[in-house]
């Protein structure tokens, strides 16, 4: 038995494909693929998979894995080739690797995340969202399974950049991730909702997730 | 693949723009998105004909629905039509689009409804009429027929509601009247044909009419006697005096699609389905699909089995459903069954029957459906004593139940549910308390039976719904019970239970009431539908939604009188709103069933002997077949 990591893409139309409703089709995808899956040996078997870190509704991933376990070899393209026959059109699978790291070791997640700006000037907009990053205290409410908690999201702007493209003001910004400490990138909008009085629509990707270190998660 | 370009372009044209904009704000986004293994897409270069094919309810329940899939493919397959889905958007989106001046728009290429050429609706139940009108507002098209002058915007219908079509015959320009798979596409190239000539609506609507199982409303008056009956229904330019219905009858030669569109989302029914034969041997005498779906016509053991490898192969379900209105009546089930697992086994795949009767479960039948999992049985024994049972024609005995449920716990199934209904013709209290009567025996036998599951307690669920008599049935001339009566009758049911194991529950009085007064309803009802689509009345089959009062208040207006349609007895000679549309069953059999039911005198199924119901005229299925 060998474990393999499964990489793909996320975007468009799948992006609202909830990480409950992704866990049935990507069981669907590897039953059509008829991969030489390893089934769980329980009352109701089903392929083995598991994901390294859930993707919020909404929003997009770059670089998505999840692991399997392949009860024979196959070469990696057949894989590729089986399972993008097999997925809906915007979940494209573009590599197979073996894992090297532990999905628990994920610590971080670089996300950008393009604002646009509608009816403002995208210079301006920018000039507002500095400033507002400049707070001392930037208080949004965050939803945890024990309640409403209040979070200061200045201790998480440490590392972003902000530039203009276009009519958007794309923000390119590292969060804690994973399963001791994780901050979702639409707190963002939520405190430009409440300190600056309007909402966003924004795009937001994932891209890299990282360890404790900073080293990609392969 | 270059990451930086998908992300750049790609996403951003996969979408549009405006709608997803606003599907930050709503509920289960992935409702409105597409984008699903199996969708068609097409290039709009190569279509002459758009058609949008609508489900007037949210996409769970829709996508769940065999007809579309079928239907879909069958219009797909020609290069020159493309055929989308639509599907009534949930309010919060609804209030969304209007806010952001967003129509209806189609899944596959999400343009607007307004720009197909046939927007066609599937009646599945009553109570979705009024989501019909608002699903057109919402496209930006006008609502009623004689708005809609050009020869574009053909609103259709069809589906086992178009059996009675005339309270939606001031909004729908032609019915499909009968099975869709052929006279969707003769419509079509119809006005193909008609658009070429530069002909007009009206000149496309008559010639339309003049292919067998299509329903214009528009080319017929209806006038009426003093009391509000109809006295008459009166053809126009050469259209048909009655309309009979279409059918596919060699049901393996009948197209069915080798794929299906796979949801993304969960939806109700989420699972591969594969048709085993069409119509009921029965003749439960409540039952319109038991009888507007005559005669039965089954699929060969081979073709099933084709058709079943090759949803599951281009679908990647692992459970597979063999569905029909009666599938343990299937003549060779358990070859069927044998057949089928000679493979799925291997790959992983379940099988289930989604309806068994209580005497069609066999000692073989529930060995070769213990591969599957062991959730809950359910029956329907529709009626709590033999004597209601033998009036409804619901041929099953309490010895056949007490077996198959000793049957079934000797086999380690726990959990049974019941089914039945209340405010049959005929109907006593006495009746009544026997639906709790029947759940207790169940109970008592369950713990009576030595070879029962060790150490586990059973639960028995008996589930009331309110009878509605429906078009095409020996009961279509019955009076329906008041919602008082019906109340009491509840309370009786939950008054006749004794035990904790026992659990009785009922559908709402309120929402039978309107399905009754749509069910047998004229197409006086329209002005009714309009206004309560005014008022905002939507999704009236969802209990969040639906309000009697409102509906009342609209009646009212109308000074329609809701129950001259639900609980007026009608004489036998009425003419009957639907009488103009002929479903192969004779007035003459139902009004002769309608009398054996009232002598407690059942009728042999099809299988055993016919009852010359009138379904041989279309010469097909078990009526020619040797029995």
């Amino acid at each position: 038995m060998k474990s393999v990591r499964i990489w793909f893409h996320k975007f468009g139309t799948a992006k609202y494909i909830s990480h409950l409703d992704l866990n049935r089709c990507v069981a669907r995808a590897f039953h059509k693929a008829k991969l030489p899956m390893w089934y769980t040996e329980g009352f109701n078997p089903h392929a083995f998979v598991t994901f390294a870190l859930p993707l919020s509704l909404g929003v997009e991933g770059k670089h998505e894995s999840m692991d399997i376990r392949l009860l024979e070899e196959m070469p990696k393209e057949e894989i590729i080739r089986r399972l993008n026959d097999a997925l809906p059109k915007d979940i494209r699978v573009y590599d197979v690797t073996e894992p090297k790291m532990k999905p628990g070791k994920i610590a971080y997640a670089d996300y950008e995340i393009r604002y646009a700006a509608d009816d403002r000037d995208p210079q301006e907009l920018k000039k507002a969202l500095e400033k507002l990053f400049a707070k001392d205290e930037i208080l949004v409410e965050k939803k945890t399974k024990s309640g409403i908690k209040t979070l200061n999201l200045n201790d998480y702007l440490d590392k972003y950049k902000m530039t203009v493209a276009d009519n958007e003001v794309v923000l390119n910004i590292v969060l804690p991730a994973g399963s001791t400490e994780n901050v979702n990138p639409s707190l963002i909008g939520e405190a430009i909702k409440t300190y600056l009085g309007y909402s966003l629509f924004a795009v937001i990707i994932r891209s890299y997730l990282y360890d404790a270190e900073f080293h990609i998660f392969a | 693949m270059d990451l930086a370009a998908i992300f750049a372009t790609e996403l951003r044209k996969t979408m549009n723009q405006k709608i997803e904009r606003i599907l930050a704000n709503v509920q289960k986004p992935g409702r409105y998105v597409g984008g699903e293994l199996n969708a068609v897409i097409k290039d709009k270069a190569d279509i002459d004909v758009r058609f949008a094919f609508c489900f007037p309810d949210v996409y769970e329940v829709g996508m769940s629905h065999l007809g579309m899939k079928i239907l879909y493919s069958v219009l797909n397959e020609q290069p020159d039509i493309w055929c989308e889905r639509v599907f009534a958007p949930w309010v919060d989106m609804e209030e969304e689009m209007r806010k952001h001046d967003i129509p209806l728009f189609a899944l596959e290429s999400g343009d607007s409804v307004a720009e197909f050429d046939f927007i066609g609706f599937t009646l599945q139940y009553e109570l979705s009429y009024t989501n019909i009108l608002n699903m057109l507002n919402l496209a930006g098209i006008p609502i009623k027929a004689q708005d809609r002058t050009d020869l574009f915007h053909i609103v259709a219908a069809g589906g086992p509601c178009a059996c009675n079509p005339e309270p939606l015959a001031d909004f729908v320009d032609l019915f499909f009247i009968g099975e869709g798979e052929q006279v969707d596409l003769e419509v079509i190239r119809l006005y193909q044909a008609c658009k070429k000539a530069g002909k007009s609506k009206r000149e496309f609507l008559q010639e339309a009419a003049q292919i067998e199982g299509v329903y214009v409303p528009s080319l017929y008056t209806v006038s009426y006697h003093d009391d509000g009956t109809i006295k008459e229904m009166i053809p126009h330019a050469a259209a048909p005096k009655t309309i009979r219905k279409r059918l596919e009858l060699d049901m393996d030669q009948a197209y069915f699609p080798d794929k299906f569109v796979v949801p993304s989302i969960e939806i109700v029914h989420d699972r591969a389905v594969a048709e085993v034969q069409r119509g009921c041997i029965r003749g439960c005498r409540f039952c319109q699909a038991g009888f507007i779906y005559r005669p039965v016509r089954e699929k060969s053991i081979d073709m099933i089995n084709r058709q079943c490898r090759s949803i599951c192969e281009h679908t990647g379900y692992d459970e597979i459903s063999l569905s029909s209105l009666s599938t343990s009546d299937y003549s060779q089930i358990e070859e069927l069954l044998e057949t089928l697992l000679s493979w799925t086994d291997n790959e992983k795949i379940s099988v289930s029957l989604p309806s068994l009767r209580v005497d069609g479960f066999s000692n073989e039948l529930m060995d070769k459906l213990k591969t599957v999992r062991r959730s809950g049985l359910t029956f329907a024994p529709e009626a709590g004593t033999q004597r209601l049972r033998d009036v409804i024609n619901k041929n099953v005995t309490d010895e056949e139940l007490m077996k198959t449920v000793q049957t079934a716990f000797e086999g380690g199934w726990t959990t049974i549910k019941l089914y039945f209904m209340i405010g049959l013709p005929t109907e006593t209290m006495e009746d009544v308390a026997g639906i709790a009567h029947l759940g207790q025996q169940v109970v008592e036998a369950y713990y009576s039976n030595p070879k029962r599951a060790k150490g586990r307690s059973v639960k028995v669920t008996c589930s009331a719904s309110s009878f509605v008599p429906k078009p095409f049935t020996p009961f279509q001339w019955e009076p329906q019970d008041s919602i008082e009566t019906l109340h009491k009758k509840q309370q009786h049911l939950i008054g006749s239970v004794h035990s904790k194991k026992l659990t009785c529950n009922w559908h709402d009085a309120d929402t039978s009431f309107l399905e009754g007064v749509f069910a047998r309803g004229d197409r006086r009802l329209g002005k009714v539908l309009e206004q309560a689509f005014e008022h905002g009345c939507k999704f009236d089959g969802w209990s969040d939604f639906f309000s009697l009062p409102k509906w009342l208040e609209v009646f009212e207006k109308c000074g329609i009188d809701p129950t001259f349609y639900n609980q007026r007895r009608r004489s036998f000679d009425e003419v009957l709103p639907w009488d103009h549309i002929d479903y192969g069953i004779k007035k003459s059999f139902l009004k002769r069933e309608c009398e054996k039911a009232y002598q407690n005198v059942t009728t042999p199924n099809c299988q055993e002997a016919c009852s010359a119901c009138g379904a041989t005229c279309f010469q097909g299925g078990i009526c020619v077949e040797k029995r």
